[in-house]
């Protein structure tokens, strides 16, 4: 599937997620219309509960909506089988997450080979990337370190190697700061941001702190699961 | 609990099996002991002492001599024999002869009728010769009532007797389960051909009596007569039963052992789900005892309500085990009829305990670690990484430290004539090979990962570093299946060895083309000669067969029961041989056909302390025997042990015997054996079918073998629980692993892996498992199966066997229990992803 740089990277409409609990329906997102443009660096803010997670888990492709369209890189998500979606989490978007999400049993650099190794790379490129992108996060000494040896700034950068290592167009992030303190949080802001200014990356981070509004080149304000047009109002 | 609702279930199913295995055992075992303990007190009556002649009979004269000693208040002349009905082709059931009005005061029995009726029964029992009254099971079974008849078959003949009364249940009624009948003595007498014979003159003494007193009749007797205690025969048929009771209670335990896993798999997923819970609870003053007896207590719940749900189960159990454990027991060690069960206060309390117990031990090591939980966790938002509690190196020495002990621990004697040490040895080899898993789980991972991930790819890899790593959980399913695996792999072993030597002995030592005995001769124990007219009558058969004449004593030495059997030897070691143990067989051949000596059985020599080179002493009816051992045997005939000598060297250094039966070998074998025998049968049964009991050499070995498998269908049945519930173990930890992990299961599935390859992982986490539990099993298992052959049989039975290693059946059957225990990780494959993996983010 070919790139059309001159078509959003990201196109949703109508898009709506609700979700059943017992008798009751919850409504994730509802009736969401969006177009995000290639090399953007996003901030999706909302409060708790606004739906912010939900739109980012059907951007992944770890989620369906319910009804409407999503377009995602050129890749049909609506309709997507799930091999399409395996392959497209593989090569289309790295994930960062607010727990960081580390495989416990493995150490650093294992973590960020992780996912080339299961698009069926070879260890061996998989490897040498990855030392590569742990030398620009600051983690070339800390490579067979457990992920419980490491500080939460340093966990956050491994998940970030991890997100990079199968070269995505998109990166997403759940409250990649959440956990974090200040000084790390603002760490990790500004690596996004390097992607998105340096790797020419798209951007997406969700979040409810203002930590990332001055890097922001688009903000989306999210409402009991539907943009508002109105000031974020967290 | 309500957390995790299906795992609970499946712990709670996994105790209530169990639970329901150990106590039914124990129940129709006790029940078992009960029937017979109650048998032989109302058969021994109120008597203070019995006098018999070993492997004879005593003269009824002494009944008046017996009454001349001061000191003896009553005495009452007793013979028993076990007939049955020869038109009905009953069950043999016991016919007891005794003087109605001497055994008053001795056995309590009285008639289901009305008391003007009594007398009438006890006259017609005095005055008529040929009457009965007969037990009210027995009346009941074969539909029969006070003035039929009954046509009743002895090893000597066969008589008409007419029901004088029925019993009501109690007293001498409750023997063998009410399937006796009484007969006065003189009918017995003429019925047996016993004229002025009893087998036994019971005893009461004035409550005064002083060992003196004792001594004073002692002497006063023949040297071939003894005064013994009533409970000898009780307390040896007793002691046999308590050690096959032992030996199956800790068999059915082995199924509760197993669910200790179970138990300590689910309290400890619960005490790490909750930890951040815990942590509040401790910030807000709950102390580290509380957290501790908090999670006691759940193990102990556990304990509770499996034993409740073992209730329903137990009494489906029971009727199953009731039934095959008289049925060995009866065929083993005494006969026994088991009517009811008897629900014993204590049994229930017992299992109820063990099983509370057990499972409240199982929740000690997560209780202990809640206990850990610091109140500062209550502050942090996650957890991140996985940390070892325990270092297994720590469980390593600790394991070592448990095998070391498993050498002295079996080499130790029985305590209380019970195996405990043997089986101390067995529960620190468990232990000791389960607290390995964690060590011998990272050696593979470390191992094997790598080559995995070159070979078979990435899910493989995954799985081989997080069991590598994942700590006591996986360990802990791990050791069940260790467990469980060196029951099977121990048992298979030990039966096949058994069933080897066995084949063995029977083949050499049971051998004979034909085997000619009086009729119902096993049941009465060989007592009975058979008539001159069969012997002479036998011995024109000469020129066709070689006999072999024996005469078998059913005697005790030392309160020990064995069989004295007297053999041609000669003629038997032409065709024959013994299974020797210990002496240089040539030598001892020679010797012993010459009558210079015995051979004693393997189980006789450990159960009574004679070994070779000591003297035998015995008194058979009215010789001393005094003979040097020669030595030592395999023999596998369960009612004690055995001692052979030469019978016509006994004839001529003792007395003469009777021949008890004969072994017939053909001399010619060429020409179509089978055939050749049958004919001999056909023949002996035409002339004498009517006294005696002729079996087939091949039909005997066969029913031998039969028996022997029986036996061990109980035990087949207990370990196949053990494995079933050890597989319940492998799909809950598997299951718990997969629930405890679902936030990595999605970050994979969010970071490129697909459903295959998530559901190969897990596949890939049991095989390991598996295959390190089977590993560790087999190597506990050969070691068990030592212990089993060598120290435990030994101590129990006080019988070893050939070791000899069935390879052919573990080959089949371990796959088998690697296919079983993967397929119990289809719940867990099935676990993954019923949520969606977007929780995920949701979760952030």
């Amino acid at each position: 599937m070919a790139k059309n740089n001159n078509r959003p990277v990201i196109h949703a409409r109508h898009l709506t997620r609700i979700y059943r609990l017992g008798d009751s329906e919850v409504i994730g997102i509802n009736d969401i219309g969006l177009d995000i443009a290639p090399g953007e660096l996003v901030v999706l803010k909302g409060n708790s509960g606004s739906g912010k997670s939900t739109l980012l888990s059907l951007i992944a492709g770890l989620d369906r909506p319910t009804h409407g369209f999503l377009n995602v890189a050129d890749h049909n998500l609506t309709q997507a089988t799930s091999p399409d979606l395996t392959y497209f989490r593989r090569k289309v978007v790295g994930m960062v997450f607010q727990s960081f999400n580390l495989m416990p049993t493995l150490n650093v650099l294992e973590n960020a080979c992780l996912p080339g190794l299961l698009a069926g790379k070879s260890a061996d490129q998989v490897t040498s990337k990855a030392m590569g992108l742990l030398d620009w996060l600051g983690l070339s000494t800390r490579w067979n370190h457990l992920p419980a040896q490491l500080s939460g700034g340093e966990m956050q950068r491994t998940a970030i190697a991890r997100a990079l290592i199968n070269d995505p167009d998109i990166i997403l992030a759940d409250e990649p700061t959440g956990n974090l303190d200040s000084r790390n949080g603002q760490i990790v802001v500004e690596l996004f941001a390097e992607l998105n200014r340096n790797w020419n990356r798209t951007v997406i981070i969700a979040t409810h702190s203002d930590i990332a509004d001055s890097v922001a080149s688009m903000t989306i304000c999210l409402k009991d699961g539907a943009i508002t047009d109105q000031t974020c109002d967290i | 609990m309500k957390k995790h609702l299906g795992r609970a279930l499946t712990v709670l199913l996994g105790i209530a099996l169990g639970a329901a295995v150990f106590t039914s055992v124990r129940l129709s075992i006790h029940a078992a002991l009960d029937s017979f303990t109650r048998s032989m007190d109302v058969i021994a009556g109120s008597a203070d002492r019995v006098m018999v002649q070993p492997g004879g009979r005593v003269p009824e004269e002494w009944v008046a001599k017996l009454m001349q000693f001061s000191v003896v208040r009553d005495v009452s002349p007793v013979l028993t024999a076990y007939v049955r009905l020869a038109d009905k082709k009953s069950e043999p059931f016991l016919l007891i002869g005794l003087d109605p009005i001497m055994d008053r005061s001795f056995r309590k029995w009285q008639f289901s009728e009305r008391t003007e009726e009594d007398v009438e029964s006890w006259i017609e029992l005095l005055k008529r010769p040929y009457t009965l009254i007969i037990g009210k099971s027995l009346a009941e079974k074969y539909a029969v009532y006070r003035g039929d008849h009954l046509f009743i078959e002895h090893t000597r003949q066969t008589a008409f007797f007419s029901i004088a009364g029925i019993l009501s249940p109690g007293g001498l009624a409750m023997a063998e389960g009410g399937m006796i009948a009484l007969t006065d003595i003189a009918t017995f007498q003429e019925l047996t051909k016993l004229y002025g014979l009893v087998d036994r003159i019971d005893i009461k003494l004035d409550p005064n009596t002083t060992s003196e007193d004792l001594d004073h009749i002692r002497k006063n007797l023949p040297d071939n007569f003894q005064l013994g205690a009533p409970s000898a025969a009780k307390e040896s048929g007793q002691g046999l039963i308590r050690a096959y009771q032992l030996n199956l209670s800790i068999l059915s335990f082995a199924s509760l052992f197993v669910g200790m896993f179970l138990v300590y798999s689910l309290v400890a997923l619960n005490a790490a789900s909750r930890r951040h819970e815990l942590a509040v609870l401790r910030a807000t003053g709950a102390s580290p005892h509380f957290l501790f007896l908090v999670f006691l207590a759940e193990g102990a719940l556990f304990g509770v309500m499996g034993w409740l749900t073992a209730l329903p189960i137990s009494t489906i159990l029971v009727k199953y085990l009731l039934k095959g454990v008289s049925q060995t027991i009866s065929i083993l060690f005494a006969k026994v009829q088991v009517e009811t069960l008897s629900l014993s206060p204590w049994e229930i309390l017992l299992s109820f305990a063990i099983t509370v117990f057990t499972s409240s031990v199982s929740a000690v090591q997560p209780a202990w670690e809640a206990m850990q939980v610091s109140p500062n966790e209550a502050l942090e938002i996650s957890r991140h990484g996985m940390t070892r509690k325990t270092s297994p190196r720590k469980l390593v020495i600790g394991g070592i430290g448990c095998l070391f002990l498993v050498v002295p621990l079996s080499l130790l004697p029985g305590i209380l004539n019970m195996t405990l040490p043997g089986y101390f040895a067995i529960l620190f080899l468990f232990v000791g090979f389960s607290l390995f898993a964690p060590w011998s789980l990272i050696q593979m991972g470390h191992a094997l990962s790598p080559i995995l991930h070159r070979f078979v790819g990435i899910p493989a890899y995954l799985a081989g570093r997080y069991v590598r790593d994942s700590g006591t959980r996986t360990a802990v399913s791990v050791g069940a299946l260790i467990t469980a695996v060196a029951l099977f792999a121990s048992l298979v072993i030990m039966i096949h060895s058994f069933r080897s030597t066995v084949e063995l002995w029977a083949h050499q030592t049971v051998s004979g083309d034909l085997f000619v005995t009086t009729k119902m001769g096993e049941i009465n124990r060989f007592r009975y000669p058979l008539p001159r007219t069969v012997v002479d009558g036998l011995e024109e058969f000469s020129n066709q067969v070689d006999i072999v004449p024996s005469r078998r004593y059913s005697l005790t030495y030392n309160n020990f029961p064995y069989e004295f059997q007297l053999l041609d030897i000669h003629v038997f070691l032409r065709h024959g041989d013994f299974v020797w143990l210990k002496g240089d067989p040539d030598r001892v051949r020679t010797l012993l056909k010459h009558g210079k000596g015995v051979v004693i059985s393997e189980v006789f020599s450990n159960r009574t302390g004679v070994a070779m080179g000591d003297r035998f002493r015995a008194r058979i009816e009215s010789s001393l025997v005094e003979l040097p051992v020669l030595g030592i045997i395999r023999d596998y005939r369960t009612r004690g042990g055995v001692v052979f000598y030469s019978l016509p060297q006994f004839n001529i250094r003792y007395h003469d015997v009777p021949w008890g039966g004969c072994r017939i070998f053909l001399k010619d074998r060429t020409k179509n054996p089978e055939m050749a025998v049958a004919s001999l049968k056909n023949e002996f049964i035409r002339r004498w079918g009517d006294t005696l009991e002729i079996i087939s050499g091949q039909a005997l070995r066969n029913t031998i073998l039969r028996v022997f498998d029986e036996t061990f269908a109980i035990t087949i049945v207990l370990l196949l629980i053990a494995l079933a519930i050890a597989a319940l173990g492998i799909a809950t930890t598997l299951t718990v692993l997969v629930l405890e992990r679902s936030k990595q299961l999605n970050t994979l599935y969010a970071v490129g892996a697909d459903f295959g390859q998530i559901r190969s992982m897990i596949l890939w986490e049991a095989a390991f498992m598996v295959v390190a539990g089977e590993l560790a099993g087999i190597v506990c298992g050969f070691v068990l199966s030592y212990i089993l052959v060598y120290v435990i049989n030994r101590q129990s039975f006080g019988w070893t066997f050939l070791y000899e290693v069935d390879w052919g059946a573990l080959a089949m059957s371990l796959p088998l229990i690697i296919l079983t225990a993967l397929a119990a990780a289809y719940p867990a494959i099935k676990m993954v992803f019923r949520e969606s993996p977007a929780t995920l983010l949701r979760e952030n």
